[in-house]
């Protein structure tokens, strides 16, 4: 080995540690507070380990996680079905279609998700209170929806566009119906940017904490990220344990999400399609 | 057997663009016959491939009508009916596969969107029965990815062609195949399109693909159909200078210049070059009293002659050995004049001689005088 490659080497491997460190390592933090009985373990030295932080986290029903996570779940599921429906099929009329003002709507789309969330907040609060949603699931479903959907429209559209024209045509020549060239050929193909984004959006409202702060009341509609800030407040005093597990807990969907997903979000799919 | 006969009268196709109206194809009238093979053939941006996806129904003409034996299937303000109706197939440049499907649900997916699908097990006969007729029944449960490029290319022929289709529409399909498969591929099609005898409609620019293939040949350009005819007729006569010039290699040469008269000869003068016209053609021009001519003459019918009678004088450039013959380069004003002869010739100049029938002459407007 050269000198070169040895320093290269070097370079690459504790670039690689320091970026490793530094990403897991407030979660390795996590996961070990979440797992002491005491917090200040540091200063005196003395602890233990055990699970019963989760337990408590997952069994006092004065915490009410579990109503959070579902609260989480069913928003965030519900927003990710409908962005990942609304925007893949304007994803396909925005790649195929020919009409007026084709590449204006994708921008004037984007130009709406560059407000700051929280110029829109107070009217948001005011509207739903108005129409009686403050508290609900769909207080933070619609706006999530229109939040997401401008990032889901251009992912989807950078993979729809890599779709060659001529399968549409095919397709057509084939028999097939727009709905059906949509579902049997566009989409089977267009899944690692489905699955992506619908990932994404996913995550988006999972770990929203504006909105869900503002527009829901209690543990009926607030959902993890509020929880999780709210139980300080209501002990007086900071329950490390409790946060960290409820914490290492909220982040087991998305790693369960991730890893489902993450075979399907591969490139190369598309081989042999059109002569390349 | 299934044959179509395709009328199509006074059809036009406008886009509308951010620099105006683009006026793509201009009136074009055209009887393809049942079970013919015809070819369009052009230089690129010709509007032969919109003609095509007119004929598909994948595009809606501007005005003009268009008929499948006495049914309209599509008009400008009237009917429409879509590919699938018009029960017409298509072969795609890019081969267009399915990426995601094998080849035996590649060739299946047409089946699968008739009326009424057929069997499972009547499919799966249907779709070997082609296969087998490609030779490609092997490859059945491999995905398009793991084809070569003629692979591909077969399967993509075998979707075309499984629910006998009215009419077989074909865009460019062997543009993306090398040379010598090409060939190969252009013998099975031609065969395969006999066998079948289905109308089909074939777009190229390249004119041997034409030449070879086709029954009939319409040449285009700007959306403008500039000949109807067999091959041989559009070789032998072609109408004027641009169906000339796009048909033959290497292309015809041309010589545009002034008749002149001297010792009751008749000459054409092309900017330095003297050309002595043969008895035959002088007579019919004298007789249309015209000062200015183009000639057209292929490369085969420059004759090398070194005594006797002798129409022009030729420098020499370059020679090219092509196997069987060889090809002479002359570099003239004009641009060059190729001759192809079997010898090798030898010295600084070539004496030629020409014939009066296989001369072709062009007025100003570029168009054929009939002699």
């Amino acid at each position: 080995m050269t000198r070169e490659t040895m320093i290269k080497n070097f370079l690459i491997f504790s670039t690689g540690l320091f970026l490793l460190a530094f990403t897991l390592g407030p979660f390795i933090w996590m996961l070990w507070i979440s797992l002491a009985d005491r917090a200040d373990f540091l200063v005196t030295g003395k602890v233990e380990y055990s699970f019963s932080n989760y337990y408590q986290v997952l069994s006092a029903h004065s915490l009410h996680f579990l109503d959070y996570l579902t609260n989480s779940l069913i928003i965030s599921t519900i927003t990710a079905v409908v962005v990942t429906f609304f925007s893949s099929m304007a994803a396909y009329a925005v790649s195929r279609m020919r009409f007026p003002g084709r590449s204006f709507v994708p921008l004037l789309i984007l130009a709406m998700s560059m407000f700051p969330q929280i110029s829109i907040v107070g009217y948001l609060f005011e509207m739903f209170s108005k129409a009686g949603l403050i508290n609900s699931h769909m207080a933070l479903i619609l706006p999530y929806i229109a939040w997401t959907i401008p990032i889901a429209l251009w992912i989807n559209m950078s993979y729809f566009t890599q779709i060659p024209l001529d399968l549409d045509k095919a397709a057509l020549v084939d028999g097939a119906g727009r709905m059906k060239v949509l579902y049997k050929i566009i989409f089977p193909l267009a899944l690692p940017g489905i699955f992506s984004s619908a990932l994404l959006v996913f995550i988006a409202c999972f770990n929203e904490f504006l909105f869900a702060i503002m527009l829901t009341i209690d543990y009926t509609a607030q959902t993890l990220p509020v929880g999780i800030a709210l139980f300080q407040g209501l002990h007086g005093e900071i329950p490390w344990g409790n946060l960290m597990a409820a914490s290492a807990l909220a982040s087991v969907p998305l790693v369960i999400l991730t890893l489902i997903f993450q075979r399907y979000i591969v490139a190369g799919l598309m081989g042999g399609a059109v002569k390349g | 057997m299934n044959a179509t006969k395709i009328t199509i009268k006074n059809l036009a196709k406008s886009f509308i663009t951010f620099r105006g109206r683009v006026d793509v194809l201009k009136g074009i009238d055209l009887e393809i016959e049942p079970g013919e093979f015809f070819v369009l053939l052009g230089p690129s941006g010709c509007g032969k491939s919109t003609l095509l996806n007119l004929l598909a129904g994948l595009e809606k003409p501007s005005s003009g009508e268009l008929y499948f034996d006495q049914e309209l299937v599509a008009s400008a303000t009237g009917k429409f009916s879509g590919p699938f109706e018009r029960d017409i197939s298509m072969v795609f440049q890019s081969y267009a596969l399915y990426p995601h499907m094998t080849v035996e649900e590649n060739i299946a997916f047409p089946l699968t969107n008739l009326p009424q699908v057929p069997a499972p097990e009547v499919m799966s006969a249907k779709v070997r029965e082609t296969a087998a007729l490609l030779q490609i029944d092997h490859l059945l449960d491999r995905k398009p990815a793991e084809l070569s490029g003629g692979q591909r290319q077969r399967v993509a022929i075998g979707r075309a062609i499984v629910r006998n289709p009215k009419v077989c529409l074909m865009d460019e399909p062997l543009s993306n195949l090398d040379a010598k498969l090409r060939n190969e591929m252009r013998a099975h099609l031609k065969d395969l399109q006999k066998k079948l005898g289905v109308t089909s409609v074939y777009v190229t620019h390249d004119q041997l693909e034409a030449m070879t293939l086709g029954h009939r040949i319409a040449i285009m350009n700007n959306g403008v159909l500039q000949q109807v005819g067999t091959p041989v007729e559009i070789y032998r006569a072609p109408i004027n200078q641009f169906v000339a010039k796009f048909i033959g290699s290497p292309t015809m040469n041309m010589l545009t210049g002034a008749l002149l008269e001297e010792n009751s000869a008749l000459y054409l003068q092309a900017d330095g070059l003297r050309i002595k016209l043969p008895e035959a053609t002088a007579a019919s021009l004298r007789a249309k009293n015209l000062k200015q001519i183009t000639l057209g003459v292929r490369p085969e019918r420059l004759y090398v002659k070194s005594e006797g009678e002798q129409n022009l004088t030729l420098p020499v450039s370059v020679i090219e050995n092509v196997g069987p013959e060889f090809l002479v380069y002359s570099f003239h004003k004009q641009g060059q004049i190729v001759v192809r002869t079997p010898e090798e010739p030898t010295g600084d100049n070539l004496n030629l001689a020409l014939d009066a029938e296989h001369l072709h002459l062009f007025d100003e407007q570029g168009n054929r005088i009939s002699c």
